[in-house]
């Protein structure tokens, strides 16, 4: 009996009136236009405020980490381009360079300058899609289709380099797949001043400054930097915070060590702090492909590795600054030909742990304000 | 001969109200398309029909032979079917009073405005039906959403509409004409014909009442982006939160009928914009006494009713390409927000403002110096409205911490470091216990 009505004292609550009122549990995704993916969050409500949220994970699981283990490591570059879907480059270098550093080599000077500039323009791609679903989410429909306009030009770009839109495949251990071909850098030098002079200004025009915009994000989601840190956030919501946690700077890789990086730090910590500093990223990213494309050495793409690599015994931890945050590799070798163990430090899955704690006591509404500023990739938090 | 006349009458005036309505929502389908489409970088509908023209048809004629799901869908299928006709029902009988021309108006109705209104507020009743019997929470909390938002703008809708009534009453002397339906303005009306004549026997030659009253229209434009849910107040059907609000059990032609009288409650509400503020038919060429010499009687009346629908239309568009812009580029408010914005913002202005015309058309001068002085007053307040805005809607200058956001980024209590639990536990756990 004294269960029941506990129980029942748990399910409702008296309103000022006497009015009772019962907490409404609402099933958010994993077909939900705005989930990003197929994230589903199982949402405790009263009223339109928040109680509890669940996030459950696991609908777009793959087993990445499981075919790693079970192809040659050159193989397992293709498989990381399906990880985090909006950044492959990114996800590739990672794994690149955690074979490189198992194995002990270092790629060619050009081969780190080539990599940064996709891993630039890659930064750039994500963070697109990242401000204009956000924008999405927010009920403006207009942002989504210029990012997407924009990022149609890097994904050009990445074609003519690797042959495949999304899934580039471009990287090798020890280098890069090809040289850029002909014409390849004014394109690229072309779509920077286009980016630069239209692009930007264009989502800046759009979205700062709109006095709903700014209503609906600023103070929304904020995340104490002290939380943070506890959290194991990293990327642009760390950063957001006031936290200045760069992997680019903090613990610099490949060409990274020649050519320095300007945090974007933002002391706010809330939805909109997000959203600026990945717009300040996208500013920082356009300089730094520019003074790749000025510096860029000559010399080989590639070094010499054989085609079956065989690292020696060992495990090593390589992790890169990804659009989203910390991108580890984690790799234990038992000499053979393939990866004993992989294992991938994602930063969406590490990102999304703080959503509960978040979304606790806002309203409804703000969920998906919250949910996009964190800006998840499903493809990684399932792998 | 005039019975027959009369219905003759009748039936264009039936005619063209059900044609413009049906068709106006399809016409009106396609323009969204196609100018949000040019806004966005795209091309739009392309392939069926020359520059897609066809579309809209042919998306009718697909909703038409849909399965009509409620079976399962709905506990309570009476009220799921009823809904969408509850729904369209008034804004098909709104459009009755509509003034395309002193011809072409289904009855001048001497209600006319509060006809409107009270025609356009019903709607709520359909959209809380289809919440309620969908048996599903996001409709459920869709057609809450909605009731809230559709009867919270109601009342600065009414409140800006008052304005431009009261200045009928003004200008009402004097008002006569070639038309029997004009000749009857004596006193301030709320008849939707007088108002559009009363805004064409003016010290100008168009003296439509947006010059007089800017304000009155920007509002009543707002809670008629509010009223038929439109973005930036389109949260009744906010899709990255609520899937499709309480259309999401909704399938074939029902769907069809509510997304028919949300674009017939667009085109009304712009229509009656047109009317109460933009000069209704008034415009170049829409001048009876110039036909009626030229070309006689009867065929001046036609040529000049030509002109005034004519007009009327194009005056309308531009109002619902208004609408169709405002929704490429805004996001959405979210809901506190919007009641905060009706009934804190929007409702005190429109009372100021009643207040201020009221006594400045009082002021022992002449006429025409009354409305100097109350169009200058207006325009006043509509620019202590627009730049006062910023100030209130921005929470705080980029780059700058708002003072309520600082205190609780220095206190402890969100930290994971305090033992503290986050504010929301604490109310919750205070009214359990």
């Amino acid at each position: 009996m004294a269960t029941d009505q506990t129980s029942e004292a748990r399910l409702y609550t008296e309103g000022p009136e006497g009015l009772r009122s019962e907490e409404m549990i609402l099933n958010m995704g994993p077909q939900h236009p705005s989930t990003h993916g197929v994230l589903r969050l199982v949402l405790t409500l009263e009223g339109e405020t928040v109680v509890h949220c669940t996030p459950v994970i696991g609908y777009l699981h793959r087993g990445i980490e499981k075919i790693l283990e079970n192809r040659p490591y050159m193989g397992g570059i293709r498989y990381m381009d399906n990880s985090d879907y909006l950044s492959p480059m990114l996800n590739e270098t990672a794994y690149a360079g955690a074979v490189e550093q198992l194995m002990g080599i270092e790629p060619p000077r050009r081969a780190q300058y080539i990599r940064l500039l996709c891993n630039e323009l890659q930064r750039i791609a994500s963070h697109l899609v990242a401000i204009g679903t956000y924008g999405l989410d927010l009920g403006a429909f207009t942002p989504i289709l210029y990012t997407f306009r924009d990022r149609e030009g890097i994904m050009d770009m990445f074609e003519a380099l690797g042959g495949s839109r999304f899934n580039v495949n471009y990287l090798r251990v020890g280098g890069v797949l090809h040289d850029f071909p002909a014409g390849w850098l004014q394109q690229c030098e072309q779509w920077l001043d286009r980016f630069e002079r239209m692009g930007l200004p264009e989502l800046e025009e759009l979205i700062t400054g709109n006095e709903i915009f700014d209503a609906r994000t600023q103070g929304v989601g904020y995340i104490d930097p002290r939380q943070a840190v506890a959290y194991g956030l990293t990327g642009p919501i760390l950063r957001a915070s006031g936290v200045s946690f760069d992997l680019r700077v903090d613990r610099p890789y490949m060409a990274y060590r020649e050519i320095p990086v300007n945090v974007q730090t933002r002391q706010e910590g809330d939805a909109f702090a997000r959203y600026r500093v990945r717009m300040n990223e996208m500013y920082e990213s356009v300089r730094l492909c520019r003074v790749v494309l000025d510096k860029l050495p000559g010399g080989a793409i590639s070094s010499r590795t054989p085609i079956a690599l065989r690292p020696p015994r060992g495990e090593t931890y390589f992790a890169l600054e990804s659009s989203k945050g910390e991108q580890g590799i984690y790799l234990i070798s038992d000499g053979s030909e393939y990866p004993y163990r992989a294992k991938i430090r994602g930063p969406s899955f590490v990102n999304l742990q703080i959503l509960p704690e978040l979304l606790r006591g806002y309203k409804m509404a703000d969920v998906v304000a919250i949910l996009g500023s964190i800006d998840v990739v499903l493809g990684e938090v399932d792998r | 001969m005039s019975v027959l006349f009369n219905v003759i009458h009748f039936i264009i005036v039936l005619a063209f109200s059900l044609f413009f309505l049906l068709n106006a929502a399809m016409v009106l389908v396609y323009l969204e398309r196609k100018v949000m489409a040019l806004m966005q970088d795209r091309v739009g509908p392309l392939h069926n029909g020359p520059q897609g023209i066809l579309q809209s048809p042919f998306d009718v004629a697909k909703l038409l032979l849909k399965e009509d799901i409620f079976r399962g869908v709905s506990k309570d299928p009476l009220i799921f079917q009823l809904a969408p006709v509850v729904f369209f029902a008034p804004v098909l009988t709104a459009f009755v009073v509509l003034p395309f021309s002193p011809y072409v108006t289904g009855g001048a109705l001497a209600t006319g405005v509060v006809y409107y209104v009270a025609m356009s507020s019903i709607d709520v009743i359909g959209v809380f039906m289809a919440g309620w019997g969908s048996n599903s929470k996001y409709a459920l909390i869709g057609g809450l959403r909605s009731a809230a938002q559709m009867i919270s703008y109601e009342l600065p809708l009414v409140l800006a509409l008052v304005g431009p009534v009261m200045l009928t009453s003004v200008l009402a002397p004097g008002c006569g004409g070639g038309h029997p339906n004009l000749g009857v303005c004596s006193v301030g009306s709320i008849s939707f014909t007088q108002i559009v004549a009363a805004q064409m026997r003016a010290p100008a030659p168009w003296l439509w009442f947006v010059i007089l009253q800017p304000l009155g229209l920007l509002i009543y434009y707002i809670c008629g982006l509010a009223e038929t849910n439109r973005s930036p107040f389109d949260l009744p059907e906010a899709e990255s939160e609520l899937v499709a609000g309480y259309l999401t059990e909704y399938s074939g032609m029902r769907w069809a009928m509510f997304f028919l009288g949300e674009y017939g409650n667009m085109t009304i509400v712009s229509a009656v914009a047109t009317a109460v503020f933009l000069g209704g038919w008034s415009g170049p060429g829409a001048a009876i006494e110039f036909w009626t010499g030229a070309l006689g009687s009867f065929w001046g009346q036609v040529i000049f009713n030509i002109f005034g629908v004519g007009w009327f239309i194009a005056k309308m568009f531009v109002l619902l390409i208004v609408f169709i812009w405002v929704r490429a580029t805004l996001p959405r408010l979210r809901a506190d927000q919007l009641m905060q914005y009706a009934w804190l913002i929007l409702m005190p202005l429109t009372l100021l403002n009643i207040l201020i015309t009221g006594a400045l058309l009082l002021l022992p001068v002449g006429q025409t110096a009354q409305l100097w002085i109350s169009g200058a007053a207006n325009w006043l307040l509509l620019l202590i409205f627009v730049f006062g805005l910023r100030r209130i809607t921005g929470v705080s200058p980029l780059g700058r911490l708002p003072r309520w956001m600082r205190k609780r980024a220095a206190s402890p209590s969100r930290g994971l470091a305090s033992g503290a639990p986050p504010r929301s536990e604490r109310a919750l756990a205070g009214q359990r216990s």
